[in-house]
């Protein structure tokens, strides 16, 4: 039992070790990507925080709480040290 | 010579080039430092930027850096003898591609895990920036071009290739499928994957598949233009849809091709102590190329490439742990694309054929030399692989397979890539119905190739060919030579001994701006008013580019002198 299990084991490994060669750098590209869409999705609905008259800003209220809780890393993502609004986040 | 004696030579060199030149080039020109706090680590983001073991990472560098190009160019450049191929290779590999992927690595690292193209804006001034986005354009073009000749070429010698490279991509697409649904490791379904891949070389091999039938003998619709066009029809819709739907599935079973390739070649040579049987120095016939300056632009990737630069800038330098894994992921990543280079030498000098006559007839002109050059390398793995037991008529499949493989998720690549450059340009250029607008985008990156692809050459399409590669060597070597001139002018502003950068890139720069005006010459002499033009567009580049990097490190040194001080790192 103990044999099978260092075997389970060692095998696990084995296949963390070929995904971390083969696998991640391509997990990266499909996380950039929805990261992307994600971004552009916060920034429409965030358009007025950001200074610009957003026309659907009552239909997309109900989005912000969604997007609020990392709305600190995104900003700094996007070269701005502090978020416009105040309260917000930093 | 037995082939075995050339591979522990090479390997010894290579060895003593890591030891101890990679070290000197870390201690004393890019001075690197363990306790730099990389992006990696500074702009942690979980997604681009992630501090990488640098075993990890050197697999993620070598398996994006090597492809089919450090194949072709060596296979075609034995023409000139075995010797001068091997001794560019082995010192293009130590002294230029070696400081050029380390530097690159160096350089990006340096400055937040920019990428080359930004860094020449950055490094050097604007107009660099427009400068490399053409340079990137004449690269993705060509590589397109030849490559989509190269997949037809064996397709034509090889018809029981084309049915396992067309099962490879449901196979792929199912394999994707699975790991996606079942959200389970990719090893158990990549290995899965080779092996029904290669079971598939058994169909293929009672079913090949030949356009001899529906093509003309001559004119445009020629076997290979048919392939060709089919090749380029296929990039078209392979490329716009989503990545990890095939590209990324292919690139599982393609990667371990790769390492499945080196080791048959490598225990092939070992087993089979094969003798190279081609002259050291080849009497070449009138009216060939000369080896001088021509052999440096056919071999490319393998001696020095500047590819590696965009992705040691692109994507390894943003997870780079600590700056001393460059030496071992830059340098050693330049020395395994050196490794794949003396494979194809090999395979074509000891591997094809028993006798010198022998050789001698199959690349009895630059012509044919260029036109068999890949088939010459599958036949070359196909005896080494039938050195460890296997039938020779299934490890000419095999080796195509490999080959096509690369070749093909190279195209693949080749026209995403070309489609973003082509957006890019037409943005600065304010052309908004192309940047805006990605089917116009993805066509005009497969029009142009295609074009390049079908030029007639005067009726003799190996020749067409070995010039196409070479020009494809070329703007290879250009965006090489911009990697050197923008880590020149760092080394240089750190106040540092620049010249392990400066001999490289007046070397390459020199050697392709010769060769660029002899074809030139050739050209207009023959008549050829695709290629002339082409050629010329390219030289200006190489001129715009020599002007650049002088005015450049001449900024450089004169602000060293006035400077007292080196100039602060940033990010520490």
């Amino acid at each position: 039992m103990t044999l099978w299990r260092g075997l389970v084991s060692a095998w696990k490994r084995v296949e963390a070790g070929h995904d971390a060669v083969f696998v991640a750098r391509w997990r990266q590209g499909v996380r950039r990507e929805a990261r992307r869409q994600q971004d552009t999705l916060r920034a429409l609905v965030l358009l007025e925080s950001l200074g610009v008259d957003n026309p659907v800003a009552y239909e997309t209220l109900d989005l912000i709480p969604y997007l609020v809780a990392d709305v600190h890393e995104w900003h700094q993502r996007m070269g701005r040290e502090t978020f416009g609004d105040a309260g917000v986040c930093c | 010579m037995p082939a075995i004696v050339v591979v522990l030579v090479v390997a010894v060199l290579f060895y003593l080039g890591y030891r101890y030149y990679s070290s000197y080039l870390a201690k004393k020109v890019y001075a690197v430092d363990a306790a730099f706090v990389t992006p990696a680590h500074s702009m942690r983001d979980g997604v681009d930027f992630v501090p990488t073991n640098k075993h990890v990472l050197f697999g993620h560098h070598f398996t994006s850096v090597a492809g089919a190009a450090p194949i072709v160019g060596p296979a075609i450049a034995v023409f000139w003898g075995w010797g001068p191929a091997l001794a560019w290779v082995v010192l293009g590999t130590i002294f230029a591609a070696g400081v050029h992927d380390f530097g690159s690595l160096v350089v990006s690292v340096r400055h937040r895990a920019k990428s080359i193209g930004t860094l020449a804006r950055d490094v050097i001034n604007k107009r660099a920036r427009t400068l490399f986005l053409l340079i990137i354009f004449f690269l993705l073009t060509l590589v397109n071009a030849v490559f989509a000749v190269v997949i037809g070429n064996l397709f034509i010698a090889t018809p029981e290739a084309v049915l396992p490279i067309l099962l490879e991509i449901p196979l792929a697409i199912g394999i994707g499928q699975y790991i996606y649904r079942t959200r389970s490791a990719a090893l158990v379904p990549s290995i899965v994957g080779v092996i029904l891949l290669y079971a598939s070389i058994l169909l293929g091999q009672e079913l090949p598949i030949s356009l001899a039938g529906i093509a003309a003998e001559d004119g445009l619709f020629t076997e290979r233009n048919l392939w060709v066009i089919f090749l380029f029809a296929y990039t078209f819709i392979a490329s716009r849809i989503p990545v990890w739907v095939l590209l990324q599935p292919r690139d599982y079973i393609n990667s371990h091709q790769l390492f499945i390739a080196l080791g048959v070649i490598g225990l092939g040579v070992a087993i089979g102590w094969d003798r190279i049987v081609a002259p050291a120095f080849n009497d070449t016939p009138e009216g060939s190329p000369n080896w001088f300056p021509f052999l440096f632009i056919t071999i490319a990737c393998g001696a020095i490439s500047g590819f590696h630069s965009l992705v040691s800038s692109g994507t390894t330098s943003k997870q780079l742990d600590k700056e001393t894994d460059a030496r071992y992921v830059g340098y050693v990543g330049a020395v395994g694309e050196g490794s794949l280079a003396l494979g194809s030498i090999l395979a074509c000098t000891a591997g094809i054929v028993a006798t010198t006559a022998d050789w001698e007839a199959a690349y009895r002109d630059f012509s044919t030399a260029s036109g068999d050059a890949t088939s010459n390398f599958v036949n070359g793995v196909a005896h080494f692989a039938s050195n460890l037991g296997i039938a020779n008529s299934i490890a000419v499949i095999f080796a195509a397979v490999v080959v096509i493989s690369f070749a093909a998720t190279t195209m693949d690549t080749g026209v995403r890539l070309q489609r973003y450059i082509v957006q890019e340009i037409a943005d600065i250029a304010g052309a908004r119905v192309v940047s805006r607008n990605v089917t116009l985008a993805t066509t005009i990156a497969v029009v142009v190739p295609l074009v390049m692809a079908l030029l007639p050459g005067g009726g003799d399409a190996g020749y067409t060919f070995g010039v196409l590669w070479q020009l494809f060597g070329t703007t290879n070597q250009l965006t090489a030579g911009l990697a050197l001139a923008v880590i020149a002018v760092w080394v240089t502003k750190k106040r540092r001994n620049p010249v392990a950068v400066l001999v490289p890139l007046v070397f390459l720069l020199a050697m392709t701006s010769w060769a660029l005006i002899e074809n030139l010459r050739n050209f207009v002499d023959e008549g050829q008013w695709v290629l002339a033009p082409l050629d010329a567009i390219i030289f200006v580049l190489a001129v715009w580019l020599i002007v650049e990097a002088a005015l450049a490190m001449r900024r450089a040194w004169a602000g060293r002198a006035e400077v007292g001080e080196p100039e602060r790192e940033p990010e520490r």
